[in-house]
């Protein structure tokens, strides 16, 4: 895959000591890792700080990495495990919660339940977002639509999109940077309405 | 470069088709610049969406708190490593430092006349016992000493054992029984009087030429102590009272208290 091609690029980076290679890791696997963490514990704060912990010992360990799998699925599992220990420290040392009868009100928290998937907001958050990119894959010219579906659901490189599409290399790298573009234009949208700050991304 | 060109490289660098050198400028760029920072999280959100794969927005700040937590991490070890080897160097300066002041006080103690008991004990070692207890240290912290070594050694002398053996350990006894906690050197000097203010004069030398850690001060009196310590020395010696056996502790005589017990000759022919 070359989705693993080039994270590897990364990886390697990171292990000849550029960290910051690791930190565009970290930034896009960030909500794929957050996300999976959340299926253990279901408190969003609780999930990111643990898929925090999860990130922080894939860094440590990754000099022993070596790339026989994808970089994801290495992490995947690293993400797993640091979710199953957190689960059982907690059932060891269960927390108290005392019932806040004074703070009712229920939209005190809304950004934190736009952020919950599994609440009705956070649902309603990723089915928007997988909407927004879907019309707005539908709304792209058709070379541009052809390069990044070849890209992000095949797989494929440049030099083989390249290839499937009888252009230059140049060309595939413009169409599907333009098309990122104009799927980006319309996601921000919703990220200015619904979190209010497309920067509560990074 | 502008921006459409920098957000185009972004795309291929996150493909990874970006070449390796032109990576490692963009990733300079990316750390500082948050919109960069915040296209790339984007770009993998979109992906993610197409390939309907379940995704959660993290709280803003997720990968600078864990660039943070991992920043924490390496250089704090460093940081301890380094007070680590601080700490160790200031141990071992102090502790060289402290050695050094020990053996100039004890010098210093030695040279007032808290020399006296170890005189005393070589004295008796040799079998020549020339007590001296000249010195103003001996006289007020080991009054009792000369009793206590007379007594040990005439004992032993009756009970047919050489004085050399018997005063040792009698000397050392008495000198801590005399209220002196500090121990009693063994070391026997070759000569019995010049030899140890000698032997004195050497170790200071040694000390104040070979610590690098001797101040000026620290040098200055301790040659003062030195110098006054020689002075009272040869002010004693033209004093020196010949004991009765014919035996003189040279130099050593002032305050009248030299004790002469016997000579080495009168001990080994009883």
């Amino acid at each position: 895959m070359v989705a693993d091609a080039s994270d590897l690029s990364l990886v390697r980076r990171v292990q000849r000591g550029e960290r910051g290679a690791y930190d565009l890791l970290v930034l896009k696997y960030q909500h794929k890792v957050v996300k999976l963490v959340m299926r253990y514990l279901r408190n969003p704060a609780d999930a990111e700080d643990v898929a925090q912990e999860a990130f922080v010992k894939a860094y440590r360990a990754l000099p022993q990495f070596r790339g026989d799998s994808a970089f994801y699925t290495w992490l995947y599992r690293i993400a797993i495990n640091t979710a199953k220990n957190a689960l059982a420290a907690r059932e060891r040392n269960p927390v108290s919660y005392e019932l806040d009868l004074q703070g009712t009100d229920d939209s005190s928290d809304v950004v934190g339940r736009l952020k919950d998937p599994e609440t009705p907001e956070g649902l309603a958050l990723t089915e928007e977002i997988r909407d927004t990119v879907n019309h707005a894959i539908g709304e792209l010219p058709e070379d541009l639509r052809t390069a990044i579906v070849l890209r992000e659901l095949e797989g494929m490189s440049y030099e083989e999109i390249a290839a499937s599409m009888d252009c230059p290399v140049g060309t595939v790298r413009s169409r599907i940077f333009r098309a990122r573009e104009a799927i980006d234009r319309r996601l921000r949208e919703v990220f200015d309405g619904g979190l209010g700050r497309t920067e509560e991304l990074v | 470069m502008n921006q459409d060109e920098v957000e185009s490289q972004l795309s291929a660098m996150f493909d990874g088709e970006l070449p390796a050198t032109e990576c490692e400028l963009l990733s300079r760029r990316i750390d500082r610049d948050e919109n960069l920072r915040a296209r790339w999280s984007r770009y993998a959100l979109i992906g993610a969406a197409m390939r309907s794969e379940p995704v959660a927005t993290a709280r803003s700040g997720f990968a600078r708190r864990v660039s943070v937590a991992l920043a924490g991490g390496e250089p704090g070890m460093r940081v301890r490593r380094g007070r680590t080897m601080i700490f160790q160097a200031a141990m071992s300066a102090s502790l060289v430092v402290g050695v050094a002041g020990l053996s100039i006080s004890m010098l210093r103690y030695a040279a007032n006349g808290g020399g006296a008991v170890q005189l005393a004990h070589s004295a008796l070692a040799s079998g020549t016992v020339n007590v001296d207890l000249a010195g103003p240290a001996a006289r007020s912290a080991g009054a009792g000493v000369p009793t206590a070594l007379l007594a040990a050694s005439a004992g032993r002398r009756e009970a047919g054992l050489p004085a050399s053996a018997a005063g040792a350990d009698a000397a050392m006894a008495a000198a801590r029984r005399a209220g002196n906690s500090e121990p009693v050197s063994y070391v026997t000097p070759a000569s019995v009087a010049h030899a140890t203010t000698a032997l004195r004069t050497e170790l200071a030398d040694f000390i104040v030429a070979h610590s690098e850690y001797s101040t000026q001060l620290m040098r200055r009196n301790l040659l003062s102590a030195l110098v006054s310590n020689e002075d009272g020395a040869d002010s004693a010696t033209p004093g020196a009272a010949a004991a009765p056996g014919g035996a003189v502790a040279p130099g050593h005589a002032a305050a009248g208290a030299v004790v002469h017990a016997s000579s080495p000759a009168s001990v080994s022919s009883r």
